[in-house]
């Protein structure tokens, strides 16, 4: 039941998200901070929250987000808490580390965005995030033929070479591919830069796909990946709560 | 969607073990409701590419761990 909080003053209020309605069930996972999952009712929209250390979400936030150990737990915790909710009803998921000092001040924020909230449940309804990312595979090193001086083989070696580097520019196929997503999608999203220094990563998307679509999305991945064979690599993640398919008004961009 | 199909590999929901913390982080920090305010701390640019993968992957099987550890329920109570 959304029940009235009990203010603490070493915690803060930690957001997972916000759904239309409250769920018959409740998520039994643990949040983050191995904090209970509670639901607070904010003009008629239903908070997903947990009370959290206020020394470690609020005065040392910036230095654990650098802490990988801090961080990595914390994230699974907030990812895990979002998806268990996500299970018993639609959620507008928060992004990970937003906190509140107190309820006073969420049931604030949450009624000035009210309207914009209600456009955004409209969007995700009955859809999942996936993420799709594609990686180039190494070419073979092909081999170089039977030559009799060292001098020759670097003119063999180096004869190989723009064969290698026209594969590897050749983009136009992950167009089409892009295109394809594009259109068993209801929407598509630029994702965040946090992985895109892994190797070989040539493409990357979220999507927001109906549920009903997703046989769609499974066969455009089929396909492709078939068509790839040995020269690209498609990884698809999810179905992830929607959490790239929220809106920001104006003046509410990151800083 | 959880099975290996040709080269498509899928992990999701399901299979948590298989997501990165990559991938977490990639979802969890790109956006979402982000309700600003003097009170508010939302965070954003934070540049993680520098963190290499292998760290990355440790961290997270840790932090699983941790996590299932205390949310098995404990048989002895």
């Amino acid at each position: 039941m959304a029940a009235q909080l009990t203010q603490h003053d070493d915690r803060v209020l930690y957001l997972y998200g916000i759904s239309e309605l409250l769920p018959a069930q409740m998520p039994k996972e643990i949040g983050v901070a191995l904090a209970k999952i509670e639901a607070v009712e904010c003009s008629g929209i239903v908070c997903w929250v947990s009370w959290v250390p206020r020394i470690d979400f609020e005065q040392n936030l910036a230095r654990n987000m650098e802490n990988l150990d801090w961080l990595a737990e914390a994230s699974v915790a907030h990812q895990r808490a979002v998806s268990a909710i996500a299970k018993q009803t639609e959620i507008l998921p928060a992004r990970f580390g937003t906190v509140f000092h107190s309820e006073t001040s969420l049931r604030q924020h949450v009624r000035g965005r009210t309207r914009n909230l209600k456009r955004d449940f409209e969007r995700v309804r009955g859809a999942d995030e996936w993420g799709i990312k594609v990686f180039g595979i190494p070419p073979q090193p092909a081999l170089v033929p039977k030559v009799n001086s060292g001098k020759d083989y670097l003119k063999a070696k180096a004869a190989l070479l723009p064969k290698r580097r026209e594969a590897q520019n050749n983009n136009a196929d992950l167009q089409k591919f892009e295109d394809a997503l594009k259109r068993v999608a209801r929407e598509t999203a630029k994702v965040g830069n946090i992985s895109s220094g892994q190797r070989g990563l040539a493409f990357q998307t979220s999507l927001l796909i109906k549920r009903r679509d997703q046989k769609k999305l499974e066969s455009v991945l089929t396909k492709f990946s078939k068509g790839w064979e040995n020269r690209r690599r498609i990884e698809c993640t999810g179905p992830w709560p929607p959490y790239s398919f929220v809106s920001r008004t104006e003046g509410e961009e990151s800083e | 969607m959880s099975a290996p199909r040709g080269s498509v590999v899928f992990a999701g929901d399901d299979v948590e073990d298989d997501l990165s913390l990559l991938d977490i982080l990639d979802h969890v920090l790109n956006k979402g409701v982000i309700l600003r305010g003097n009170l508010i701390i939302s965070l954003a640019g934070v540049d993680l590419v520098y963190v290499g993968l292998d760290v990355i992957l440790t961290s997270v099987e840790t932090a699983m761990r941790h996590i299932v550890a205390a949310t098995l329920p404990p048989e002895r109570k």
